[in-house]
């Protein structure tokens, strides 16, 4: 069993991330991408300074992945001089954002991204069970769970922060299920934002989340 | 519940040969295909598959579909796990401008699946150089606590412009060639491959034992030349396997014969395994650097090798480096492997080790 000790959802327009940032850091974040501007805005909001030196596994999907930035280097490649800019290209390898947050998250072990390959796509059954697993063995204390999405539209972020030991006041305790049960959310990207909802409307004491094609991954929440 | 992951196949196209056991034959005669790419007035070494088809889409058809016969059967609704770092950036810059980007970052994996006809859960990795073991690590986290039994993990890194730009802009590459260790290494070769494994929880010939990812925050494009943070992911890794360091009886390095990386992790074997240090091989000079594919095409390579009993030698060493103090396995060995290590440093800061064991 693990638990739920956040929850935060961010849908900011382009042109008000950097001062998301600097209202997170106190600064601005220099030559990073506007992915790893998410990243550290939400793990920053998801941990509490004591909770930052604890080892920590960042789990994050996109759908949007570093769209601009990937049209940057096309353009850069394709019809200027052959090679780009340095930076352009760093700027389409979302790893690096591993990179730039572990100074801000000093506990932060591992990273994994996982682009989607559909529109409305979600992985949260994924990251959730495999977080529960690594907890459960105590590889990590904390597992950050995120969707990241930037776009010129705008940008949206889904946060999920989950440890092996409660915080003072946890949100919800989990368990990972071999079968799934009524009431149920669908696994999609906003889902921290739906299971937020859930825990503001009593009466069910318990919710599941279902990945449509992988029964085997589907995660039971439950009030404290 | 925690039950051992095998690995029960594997495939592989990579420049060195079309299946596993081809590319060891020709990494054991030292029969390497190095070509070349240019790039404005420079021009790279680089290892192409050798593949018919020339456009970018019906190109990576062919490469995709070569790894399915090597499979066997697979039922289609078994797991799929894709690692690859730049998917089809080649296609974009073949269709020209307007760049026309699909709304979701890996589409391209919606094809892969299809080529390898599998329609069941599909997740994607994308941790640069560390994609294939970040997806090995999901793969078999899964199945090691039972939520699923089988799974597909594949590496796919093909040829682009982009890709070789943005090494070249930051000026990582050699323009002669891959040269692991050795004092006059001069940067990456890179490469293309296609490669995948089977994970099973059914009893195979080699087990993971261990497998742990890690961050080099030291910088975005090099670790610490120290060595700390890879040692600290190698004495990670030695600890999940249980084993000790004299047990490992050969190490398959990152060695791409990049100036920094190389020595920091020369660094952190010295940390690590001290005087006991194992035979050290580099597969990159057979395969070149295969980036996101690279752990998967390197482990299904290495598996081929070991299985053979047939363990090349490094190519492109030739003289120590005295601040590397290290020296990789310069003649061929008929040895009897019974466990490996095989260690990834990413760009970008990514790390990754995996122990595999023999079944006994």
């Amino acid at each position: 069993m693990s638990f739920l000790n956040a929850i935060f959802s961010q849908h900011l327009t382009a042109d008000a991330l950097p001062g998301a940032v600097r209202s997170t850091l106190g600064k601005p974040l220099r030559r990073a991408a506007g992915l790893t501007q998410l990243a550290v805005i939400g793990a920053l909001t998801c941990l509490p300074e004591a909770q930052r030196q604890l080892p920590t596994a960042l789990l994050w999907q996109s759908n949007s992945g570093p769209r601009q930035e990937t049209l940057t280097l096309l353009d850069e490649v394709c019809c200027g001089p052959a090679e780009p800019m340095p930076y352009d290209f760093l700027a389409t390898q979302p790893a690096i954002a591993a990179a730039q947050l572990k100074p801000f998250l000093p506990g932060l072990h591992s990273a994994m991204h996982l682009p989607q390959d559909e529109v409305g796509q979600a992985y949260w059954s994924l990251l959730i069970t495999l977080a529960g697993h690594w907890l459960a063995q105590g590889r990590y204390a904390q597992v950050l769970c995120a969707q990241l999405d930037h776009r010129v539209e705008g940008s949206a972020a889904h946060w999920l922060a989950l440890a092996a030991q409660p915080l003072e006041n946890p949100l919800a305790r989990l368990q990972l299920s071999k079968t799934g049960a009524q009431p149920s959310l669908a696994d999609c990207p906003d889902f921290p934002e739906r299971l937020g909802r859930w825990l503001n409307e009593p009466p069910t004491d318990s919710l599941y989340l279902h990945a449509a094609n992988a029964p085997g991954l589907t995660v039971e929440f439950a009030r404290l | 519940m925690s039950r051992p992951v095998h690995i029960t196949g594997s495939a592989l196209n990579c420049a060195c040969g079309d299946s596993p056991a081809k590319a060891a034959a020709s990494m054991w005669a030292g029969t390497t295909r190095l070509g070349q790419k240019h790039l404005g007035d420079r021009a790279f070494p680089y290892y192409s598959l050798p593949l018919s088809e020339t456009a970018w889409l019906p190109r990576a058809e062919q490469a995709i579909r070569s790894l399915t016969a090597q499979l066997g059967p697979i039922a289609p609704t078994t797991p799929l796990f894709i690692a690859s770092s730049s998917f089809q950036m080649g296609w974009f810059e073949e269709q020209g401008q307007p760049f026309d980007l699909p709304p979701a970052s890996a589409s391209f994996s919606r094809q892969i699946a299809a080529w390898l006809g599998l329609d069941g859960p599909r997740y994607t990795f994308s941790n640069a150089c560390i994609s294939g073991f970040s997806a090995l690590d999901a793969a078999r986290s899964l199945i090691a606590a039972g939520s699923i039994d089988e799974a597909i993990v594949v590496g796919v890194e093909l040829a682009n412009a982009s890709t070789l730009a943005g090494f070249a802009a930051m000026e990582l590459l050699s323009r002669s060639a891959c040269r692991p260790f050795d004092a006059t290494r001069d940067g990456l070769v890179l490469g293309e491959a296609v490669a995948a494994v089977r994970l099973s929880s059914q009893p195979a010939g080699w087990r993971i034992s261990g497998l742990r990812t890690g961050i080099d925050a030291y910088s975005t494009t090099g670790p610490d030349p120290q060595g700390g943070p890879i040692a600290e992911l190698l004495r990670d890794c030695l600890d999940e396997a249980g084993l000790a360091t004299e047990q490992i009886e050969l190490i398959k390095l990152q060695a791409a014969g990049s100036p920094g990386t190389d020595l920091a992790e020369a660094n952190a074997l010295r940390q690590v395994f001290g005087q006991a240090m194992p035979p050290l091989l580099s597969l990159k000079p057979a395969l070149g650097h295969t980036l996101g594919a690279s752990g998967i095409a390197e482990l299904a390579a290495l598996l081929a090798c070991l299985d053979s009993e047939h363990i090349p030698a490094t190519g492109g060493f030739s003289r120590v480096d005295p601040e590397i103090a290290l020296c990789p396995l310069v003649e061929r060995s008929n040895a009897h492997i019974s466990r490996a290590l095989l260690n990834l440093v990413g760009f970008g800061g990514g790390l990754a080790a995996l122990i595999m064991e023999r079944r006994r």
